[in-house]
């Protein structure tokens, strides 16, 4: 087997024998992420109505469907009628701390059974799996959004403590709520955000994984026939709350 | 060439990605200076390789995860089934890689008693027909639904409808299941951040997602080249590699994964493995194929390749089909590999077009193709034949006279216009091929035919 030292000697042998085919350079990383990931959302804060259009717009054309709700107050009665159209009942959610608003009470009123997963670790493997079968066998899954992406239709969700990866993969429903603190307009803007997260500005209890959800799980791998919900959700909805989740 | 099916998916299916790729990049005006830079950002990280995988292994280490280093594709497969017998895998699901069919692992994780589960749904219906990929990024496209449904109906003992979206929803709940009991993911990695210490993995259908979450060890197994320095990098490629590839905007998953699952988070593997894979790639930093190191198989190429377009990639006979696949095939196997490969093209320079990094894929076939000459890797009979080629082609009346020779001879071979077997030694020449016949009026006679008529 090679070690590291060996290997990277090849590489430098070879790098010695070349100065490459022309000048060039990487990106420019942006200098300090955090304060300009500031001023995107402060910027964006005047001019959010027409970044949402492009985003609704882009999010209908990968498949998604839009709702705009102006509390969220709203929302339940919204996630209650999804579920009823596909005679759902099970949901399993966020936790309501990540979410920014509890809704338990109120989606059970709307006729759902509500799986809220737990802020806290849940120390031993049974537990774990325990919470991931409820996950594999829920019909909906409620989540929060850290990024929308209107260039792309793209929900950007950041994995962690409350938030778990399966409540967006394993329900054949996935329901996703946000406001205007999460719509940013370019994937170039994305990447100040990540640099961001990565840098000082990490947000605290989030996990290993990031993922970029531009509408529902899709394959054309037969006769390149499009078909949806292949492995993830075969519907993704997203519910845009005008006066903020948080209130 | 006679299968009438194949030529006809082949054909729907690259013009439907020709079409969904230019609209793409037509409403994507900053399109063309992203493709500059990502091109630019290439070659800046081959100039410091050393220095940015270095940082990435830190990162991973630091991280929790381990990192590997395979020299050839014997020694990936070793650490890849070592993990998997240290950690008492049984089975193992897998998500598209070209790089672990690249290094055919699968054949070596059976050999160990390990179950592997490919979980791209192209990708599993050729493991169920014991095939192998004959597009990049649509592996069954030589498969009809007909032909999916008998296969289904054999393998599940049940009679199956030939309608894709019945065939996706069976799949979609046997593949569920292995997700559920795997012990071991993998992956490949479309591309790996130094500065973070994540890897990127690029799906439309979520198995990548699936892959990385449920199996309590994930390996990943990834080339070298594959490394981008920042997160800022990373944007660059992903805003044009699904463009390029099948023409959305982004695929439908994009997933980040850094490491092993942390604390607090209900899903993510215990272990995570990176494996580094040179196999002949570390040769090209100094090499005459540099430049290929900076595709990210996106299939574009292939796409507007006229052989390909005609032949399909099991022609090819290697892991990587299409005009890319000839010189990486060339690159992990040796140029003698191509020797014939390095001619299968019209040098017409339709994928350097395509090409999301605008590799110069034509100049490099041209220097293979003199590489083999100058190895004289051609049998002398090919080499006789081409001088004398040369000869008749560079004297007009030779050539006239050699056509309505050609035409004579022809004549107990050729068959609707083409020679599927030709006699004696020159058999080789048609024994995957065919040659077309002398045409009955060659291009020049019809042309001063046409000289005298009034335009």
């Amino acid at each position: 087997m090679s070690t590291k030292a060996e290997f990277f000697a090849r590489i430098r042998d070879q790098m010695r024998k070349t100065r490459g085919l022309f000048a060039a350079s990487v990106a420019t990383r942006p200098e300090h992420p955090a304060l300009q990931a500031d001023t995107i959302r402060r910027e964006l804060a005047e001019r959010w109505p027409e970044t949402l259009e492009k985003f609704r717009r882009e999010f209908e054309r990968v498949g998604g469907v839009f709702y705009r709700v102006a509390s969220v107050d709203d929302v339940p009665s919204v996630v209650g009628g999804i579920a009823r159209e596909r005679e759902a009942r099970e949901l399993v959610s966020w936790h309501s701390g990540v979410l920014g608003a509890d809704l338990s009470h109120a989606l059970e009123a709307a006729g759902l059974d509500v799986h809220e997963m737990p802020a806290a670790e849940a120390e031993d493997a049974a537990s774990r799996e325990r919470l991931r079968a409820i996950a594999a066998r829920a019909d909906l899954g409620l989540t929060g959004v850290d990024l929308a992406v209107a260039e792309t239709g793209t929900l950007i969700l950041m994995s962690g403590v409350g938030r778990p990866r399966s409540t967006s993969l394993l329900p054949p429903y996935h329901v996703a709520v946000f406001d205007r603190t999460a719509l940013v307009e370019s994937l170039h803007q994305v990447g100040v955000f990540l640099e961001a997260w990565h840098g000082d500005g990490a947000p605290p209890g989030t996990g290993a994984v990031i993922n970029f959800i531009t509408g529902p799980s899709r394959t054309a791998d037969i006769e390149l026939t499009l078909t949806r919900g292949v492995h993830g959700p075969r519907e993704v909805h997203a519910i845009f709350v005008e006066g903020g989740i948080r209130g | 060439m006679r299968d009438v099916f194949l030529q006809e998916a082949l054909t729907i299916a690259t013009t439907k990605f020709i079409d969904l790729r230019r609209e793409a990049f037509e409403d994507f005006p900053e399109g063309e200076a992203l493709r500059d830079q990502a091109r630019a950002i290439k070659e800046a990280t081959l100039q410091r390789l050393d220095h940015h995988l270095e940082t990435l292994v830190a990162n991973i280490e630091r991280l929790g995860g381990h990192v590997h280093y395979a020299a050839t594709s014997e020694e990936a497969r070793t650490i890849v089934v070592d993990i998997a017998r240290r950690t008492g895998a049984r089975m193992a699901v897998k998500s598209k890689s070209m790089a672990t069919e690249e290094i055919h692992l699968n054949e070596a994780l059976e050999r160990a008693g390990v179950t592997p589960v490919e979980t791209d749904l192209g990708e599993y219906i050729i493991q169920l027909a014991h095939e192998r990929p004959s597009h990049i990024i649509a592996p069954a496209i030589h498969k009809t639904k007909g032909q999916v449904a008998d296969l289904f109906s054999r393998e599940f003992k049940r009679r199956v409808e030939a309608d894709p979206e019945v065939l996706t929803k069976i799949a979609r709940g046997e593949l569920r299941e292995k997700f559920l009991q795997a012990d071991l993911g993998i992956t490949g990695a479309n591309f790996a951040v130094a500065d973070t210490g994540t890897v990127v993995l690029v799906t439309n259908e979520g198995n990548g997602r699936m892959v990385t979450s449920l199996p309590r060890v994930h390996v990943a197994v990834m080339g070298v080249e594959k490394v981008v320095p920042s997160l800022t990098d990373l944007m660059v490629f992903l805003a044009i590699l699904a463009k390029s590839a099948t023409g959305q905007k982004l695929s439908v998953y994009t997933t980040l994964v850094r490491g092993p699952r942390r604390a607090g988070e209900l899903e993510g593997p215990e272990e995570f493995h990176l494996v580094l894979l040179d196999n002949g790639r570390i040769a090209q930093l100094g090499g005459p194929l540099r430049e290929a190191l900076y595709c990210l198989r996106c299939g574009a190429c292939l796409n507007v390749c006229p052989v390909y377009r005609q032949i399909g990639g099991h022609a090819y006979g290697y892991t990587y089909p299409g005009p890319i696949g000839i010189l990486l095939t060339a690159m992990l196997e040796g140029s003698r590999s191509v020797k014939d490969l390095a001619h299968a093209s019209s040098l017409c320079g339709a994928c350097a077009d395509a090409c999301p990094v605008r590799i110069d894929i034509p100049r490099m076939l041209i220097e293979l193709r003199r590489e083999v000459r100058e190895q004289q890797i051609a049998p002398w009979v090919e080499r006789v034949a081409f001088k004398v080629l040369a000869r008749v082609l560079m004297r007009p009346a030779l050539y006239r006279l050699a056509a309505k020779a050609g035409r004579l001879l022809q004549r107990p071979f050729a068959r609707d216009g083409a020679i599927s077997r030709l006699p004696f030694c020159l058999g080789d020449w048609t024994s995957t091929r065919d040659l077309p016949a002398v045409a009955s009026r060659t291009f020049q006679e019809r042309w001063s035919a046409r000289r005298d008529l009034p335009l």
